[in-house]
């Protein structure tokens, strides 16, 4: 087990550091490049009555101004449904939608043309929050359920019943290098686009379809991108589609770097929630029963919508068993971006949602809350199957419970905690532990698939192609590490490729935490077929030389850079002095690798099946220090336990649960989304939107992988880790909840919403302070 | 008078000549010159505004005692004539020229202080900062060194770890060793005034403050920069053409900061990172203020200046020096003149300095032992935001601690920096007791009219503004001050 012992560094972590590293943004290009830009549309509703774009095409160093009418293909980007056009035609639906495209000499010359541009508009009606969409009826796709038991029934039965309503935020992605991307014409209509993409094939597929071209004309790159989380999975597709719209009307290469406030003013966010809830419980603050009705804002086209709502609805239980359980959705249309994927995908929103409910349990019962979490804790015997059918295997939350519990002496602090209270007037301090159980594979079944294509080139090195696209999280890294171990050779001898549709077609986004997953098993099966060649032919070489006991080709082992034959080991030869031989002996030495999800189905209509390969579990425990005058809370200390199976790379996946974790903090805390009474973005810029600094993270940060059994049936035993530590942060925001529940001395449940912001938290304050003055008067 | 600018760049005297034909103008940022170079792309640009720090570069230049000074800043920020006279230093001038990785380099590679990379440049170059001015750093001064730069990967766990590990062995690199040989070079640079035409703005960067009051009087509508960490926003986010631009930044008068028994006077152009250290035992408040001002990158630029020029409603320095009693020197070619700060504001982003007048100095009278001052700052977050309300409040109790004077300054409750007069007036001569404060708490929202706005609802505004002052209170009485430190 050597190789899980220690942790290899980023692959591109010297090029990182060097500046060496190669964004869109840095790809050389000839002095034929052209600058692309966005116009866009200022109304969150209104129809085009006219425009003219004549000014704008005469001034001097404008190449091309084009509108809707000047797609040759379809003018359509909708991932699913296909509802969003690629430039707006007769009507724009949200702010910052694209209407026009201009290429020119300098980013200067396009301002000037843009300024030229002459548009009519004739602004509508917009709906602008989730309220006025459900009283305009504005649905997006049907109300979707999915239940368990009787829950009408259970809640009569029930000791106690609770309900209410809580509000979850939307969150912008801010990854550092905005959407970006380059193309490049070639001969005929062939043209190759170098995108910031998680979704090279539909990148692909989307160029093909504006431009009216084929796909095998169009290739798409993807080096590595500056970030991504979700808004490079379907939005990266517009800008590759703009950009290649302009460089085929140009005829040269183009160029479109969304600047940051037109990226944040254009793209989707993640999606926010209003979330009704009631739930029945017992006296010991056992769940009865428990409805929820979630209700997604989708904006104006329904990008992923459907899929993230799915998500929300099947964590909706997050990590306890509700014997009866009513879960319904809706995505509710919108006049503002279409909203997308973001880490955890609808899934941090469904776990917000039942942890408070398990959260106001416990204050009801005036029980320590972690208490209350894990007697609802999915069984590991009975009390294990989830509300849609599915069996909780390999549960691992009672274990990391205790551990958890007594690591981070919980109990003790809880106590000094309540002590502290007690004898602060203005600050408070808050505790509190959150688990997380999250589902892994794509709950649209037939996209858990992967592809490889692994040459060995006969100097011995090796060059990885696969589907997934490397955006920060260490895939390539991992990926790389699989093959070094499949071929047993040193990291030395292999390059992974950067992503590429030509070397691997018709692959899914890197996106649902899967990406070492399904592509680290593609490459797997990949150097498979290449071993069983190689064994093959070395072991007719080595039985050439002992024509006495012949070398069983099932019997070679690749280890120590090396080919041996594992019943004569002193038969081997170097891996590097093989591949020649390879070569004259006219055997192949590339190969491709495909892998699909084995086991899993999901019938979406009847909210039944097993739509997850496994999952993956977490815990957390958050303590806040707040100060009650100005609502400002420190993040005291935070410990993680966290299972990642047989991590392929322990630093990597430590660095996706703490970068997780910390984004999720900023989506509970400070992060706000805030839009004007006319639809227009006015968090669009970071002086106003407020990701996590360095200071914001734990003074005191302790996270540490769970040490058990291989997960079965996944790449080297290993367990997917990019989005489930995003959930633990709801650790933090229960923690502020305590403190500012702590001013009414817990006796009254505060009005909470999330992200936990300065202000949510002082306007919470104060109403606690009148209701309890109120009730002193009384 | 030049009308090129120099400086140094990987180890050579770089010039660069503006005018009609060049690509460059004076209001070019050094972020947009180096993506410009094939060789410089390690710079990212991750928001144009000094809000990420994707692009941060180091400047050192010329110092006290003969050595060079290494300060990061935002290039999206800084104008390319700011580089005159000083050594630019990039992500890529890190490797030793062995090709080894500078020891910032190797601690980020080793720890795993990288994840999609995109940030990274930023951090090495904070990294480097940090390393060059702070062996051996504790916590809170690592955490300040990267105030500046955003990470949306790693949760910044790794990058700490790094930075403690770059700084725990020295700070000798290749960079000290080239130390005099940059010296000498960067002194063969004239310091000339500069005078930098280009086909839509004149750039005067004058050599002296004479000169400077001279082109006021002739460019009444000239903008003047000194930090340029303001304006330089109108250029990347705006995309205005700056017509006239008067760069004091190479004024040395502007930077003088000098004390007698009965005040400090503060160079209007001094980097308030320079300021910070001479005040630090003075005056408390203002240092706690200035620490949560921006970034390093920030404050390596911005002055006192640029807060007072920019007038804002929110310049986050301005409360506490309104209650510090600071005086504010106007100066032009017919002399200079004195206003107090409180009455400098005239309203929304406006002041009473004319349009032939630069501010050059403030002047802090320094306080009796008796006067108790305090600085709040409230935002969204604690690093790298701009103030949603802030306080500067100063107070002199008698010895039946009763209210002798007190002045309340709020940034973010009115179009300006404003004095609670009526909350002053009621405290005035009462006992400094809670119920006092209570009662006196209540008057401010009758006093102040804020908006709702991005950061935040008018109605947070008003309690955030009462409980200030009711913090205020606890903290002359010594409240829970236990936690107090852990908070801040």
């Amino acid at each position: 087990m050597s190789n899980q012992s220690y942790s290899e560094t980023n692959e591109s972590a010297d090029l990182h550091v060097t500046g060496e590293a190669v964004y869109v943004d840095d790809i050389p290009v000839g002095g034929q490049l052209l600058t692309g830009r966005v116009v866009i549309s200022p109304y969150a509703h209104a129809k085009i009555v006219s425009f003219d774009l004549r000014d704008a095409r005469r001034i001097p160093g404008v190449h091309a101004v084009l509108a809707h009418a000047d797609i040759p293909g379809d003018n359509q980007m909708g991932p699913v449904v296909k509802d969003e056009p690629c430039l707006a035609a007769d009507e724009v639906t949200f702010c910052g939608q694209a209407v026009f495209l201009i290429a020119a000499e300098t980013e200067q010359q396009c301002r000037e043309a843009e300024r030229l541009i002459q548009v009519a508009y004739e602004p509508l009606d917009a709906i602008l929050d989730i309220e006025t969409a459900m009283s305009n009826d504005s649905l997006m796709g049907s109300h979707r359920r999915i239940e368990r038991g009787d829950v009408e029934a259970a809640f009569a039965a029930s000791d106690h019943i609770i309900e209410g309503e809580l509000r979850t935020g939307a969150q912008e992605h801010w990854y550092l290098e905005t959407q970006a991307c380059l193309c490049v014409p070639g001969e005929r209509d062939e043209i190759t686009a170098y995108s910031s993409t998680q979704h090279p094939s539909e990148t692909q597929a989307l160029i093909a379809g504006v431009l009216g071209i084929r796909r095998n004309s169009v290739v798409v790159e993807v080096r590595r991108m500056g970030g991504g989380f979700g808004g490079k999975e379907t939005q990266a597709n517009h800008t590759a589609c703009w950009t290649a719209l302009l460089c085929r009307a140009t005829r040269r290469p183009v160029k479109i770097r969304l600047f940051r406030d037109d990226d944040m003013i254009m793209t989707g966010k993640r999606h926010r929630f209003l979330t009704r809830y009631k739930a029945g419980f017992t006296g010991n603050g056992i769940l009865e029963a428990v409805r929820i009705e979630l209700n997604a804002d989708g904006g104006a086209a329904t990008d992923l919508s459907f899929a993230i709502l799915e998500r929300a609805m099947l964590h909706a239980d997050n990590s306890y068993y509700i014997a009866n359980f009513s879960v319904t959705g809706a995505i509710w249309k919108t006049n503002l971006p279409p909203n997308t994927a973001m880490r955890g995908f609808g899934g941090p929103q469904g776990t917000a949602a039942i942890e408070t409910v398990v959260d106001r349990v416990a204050r009801f019962l005036r029980k320590d809350p972690a208490e209350i979490r894990s007697r609802n804790f999915y069984g590991t015997i009975s009390r294990n199957t989830t509300h849609y059918g599915q069996t909780v295997e390999n549960n691992r939350l009672p274990e990391m419970y205790n551990q958890l519990i007594r690591s981070s002496d919980y109990r003790e602090r809880r106590i000094a905690v309540d002590e502290f209270n007690a004898t602060h007037e203005f600050y408070k301090k808050g505790l509190a532990l959150t688990p997380v159980k999250f589902g892994i594979s794509f709950t649209t079944s037939f996209l858990n698939q992967a592809g490889a294509l692994v040459n060995i080139y006969t100097d011995g090195t090796i060059l990885v192609n696969h589907g997934g696209t490397e955006m920060g999280q260490g895939l390539h890294s991992k990926i790389r590490h699989i093959a070094a171990r499949e071929f047993g050779v040193s990291l030395k001898r292999v390059k992974v490729s950067a992503t590429n549709t030509s070397k691997v077609p018709n692959t899914s986004a890197t996106a649902a935490s899967t990406g070492s997953d399904l592509n680290g098993m593609a490459v797997r099966n990949a150097a498979a077929t290449l071993k069983s060649r190689i064994a093959e032919t070395i072991a007719e070489v080595f039985s050439e030389e002992n024509r006495s006991s012949p070398t069983f080709a099932s019997h070679i082992v690749f280890e120590d850079e090396s080919i041996i034959d594992g019943d004569h080991p002193e038969r081997r030869i170097a891996f590097a002095d093989a591949m020649p031989i390879m070569q004259h002996r006219q055997v192949s030495l590339s190969a491709t690798g495909y892998y699909r999800t084995p086991d899993i189905g999901w019938d979406r209509e009847k909210g039944r099946g097993k739509p997850f390969h496994y999952y993956a579990f977490g815990m957390a425990v958050s303590e806040v220090l707040l100060d009650l005058l100005t609502g400002r809370h420190k993040l005291l200390r935070t410990d993680i336990l966290h299972d990642t199976g047989t991590s392929i790379n322990p630093a990597i996946d430590i660095g996706q649960v703490e970068g997780g974790f910390i984004q999720g903090v900023g989506w509970c805390t400070t992060e706000e989304i805030k839009w004007d009474e006319n639809g227009r973005l006015m968090t669009h810029s970071p002086d106003t939107y407020k990701i996590p600094t360095v200071g914001d993270i734990p003074q005191d940060f302790r996270v540490s992988l769970l040490r058990t059994d291989p997960n079965p049936g996944t790449i080297h035993g290993s367990k997917a880790v990019g989005e489930p530590p995003f959930m633990l942060s709801l650790s933090v925001w229960l923690a502020i909840k305590d403190a500012v529940s702590a001013v009414a001395g817990h006796e009254l449940e505060p009005e909470f919403s999330l992200p936990a912001t300065y202000e949510v938290i002082l306007l919470s304050i104060e109403k606690l302070k009148a209701k309890t003055l109120k009730e002193a008067s009384l | 008078m030049a009308s090129t600018i120099s400086f140094l760049l990987d180890g050579r005297t770089t010039t660069v000549e503006f005018g009609h034909s060049s690509i460059y103008s004076p209001t070019t940022t050094v972020l947009n010159y180096l993506r410009s170079l094939p060789e410089h792309k390690g710079v990212k640009e991750g928001c144009g505004q000094g809000d990420c720090g994707a692009c941060t570069v180091v400047l050192a230049e010329a110092g006290p005692a003969g050595r060079l000074l290494y300060r990061s800043v935002d290039s999206c920020l800084v104008f390319l004539p700011m580089l005159h006279r000083k050594q630019l230093i990039t992500v890529e001038n890190l490797r030793h020229p062995n090709g080894d990785l500078h020891p910032v380099q190797r601690a980020l590679v080793d720890l795993h202080g990288s994840q999609c990379g995109f940030c990274t440049p930023g951090i090495v170059m904070s990294l480097f900062a940090l390393y060059k001015n702070h062996p051996r750093p504790d916590r809170t001064t690592i955490e300040d060194a990267f105030a500046g730069n955003l990470c949306r990967c790693t949760g910044y766990q790794p990058i700490i770890a790094a930075a403690q590990r770059a700084c725990a062995e020295g700070n000798a690199d290749q960079f000290n060793k080239g130390e005099e040989a940059t010296l000498a070079l960067l002194n063969s640079i004239p310091r000339d005034s500069l005078r930098l035409e280009s086909a839509e703005t004149m750039y005067y960067r004058p050599a002296a403050l004479s000169e400077a009051l001279a082109l006021k009087a002739n460019h009444p509508a000239g903008i003047v920069v000194t930090g340029g960490t303001d304006i330089a926003l109108r250029v990347t986010k705006n995309h205005d053409v700056l017509p006239e631009v008067i760069d004091l930044s190479a004024l040395d008068e502007m930077k003088l900061i000098a004390e007698d028994a009965f005040s400090i006077s503060i160079g209007a152009g001094a980097p308030l990172n320079d300021v910070m250290p001479r005040i630090h035992d003075v005056f408390p408040s203002l240092h706690r203020m200035l620490s949560v001002f921006g970034s390093q990158q920030i404050r390596n630029m911005a002055t006192f200046g640029g807060n007072l020029g920019t007038a804002s409603p929110i310049g986050d320095a301005l409360p506490v020096l309104v209650a510090l009693g600071t005086t504010v020197e106007l100066s032009s070619i017919t002399g200079s003149r004195r206003v107090p700060m409180q009455h400098y504001f005239t309203g929304y982003r406006t002041t009473v300095r004319r349009p032939d007048e630069i501010v050059t100095a403030v002047i802090l009278p320094k306080p009796a032992s008796n006067l108790i001052t305090r600085s709040y700052k409230i935002s969204k977050r604690r690093e790298l935001d701009i103030s949603t309300v802030s306080g500067g409040f100063s107070l002199r109790l008698n010895e039946r601690r009763e209210v002798e004077s007190i002045v309340l300054a709020f940034g973010g409750m009115a179009d300006r920096v404003k004095r609670a007069e009526t909350v002053e007036n009621f405290l005035a001569g009462r006992k400094w007791n809670r119920e006092t404060v209570d009662e006196a708490s209540s008057l401010i929202e009758r006093e102040c009219n804020p908006i709702s706005d991005a950061r935040a609802s008018a109605e947070m505004r008003r309690i955030a503004a009462r409980n200030l002052l009711l913090k205020f209170w606890c903290e002359t009485e010594g409240l829970e001050a236990d936690v107090e430190s852990v908070v801040q």
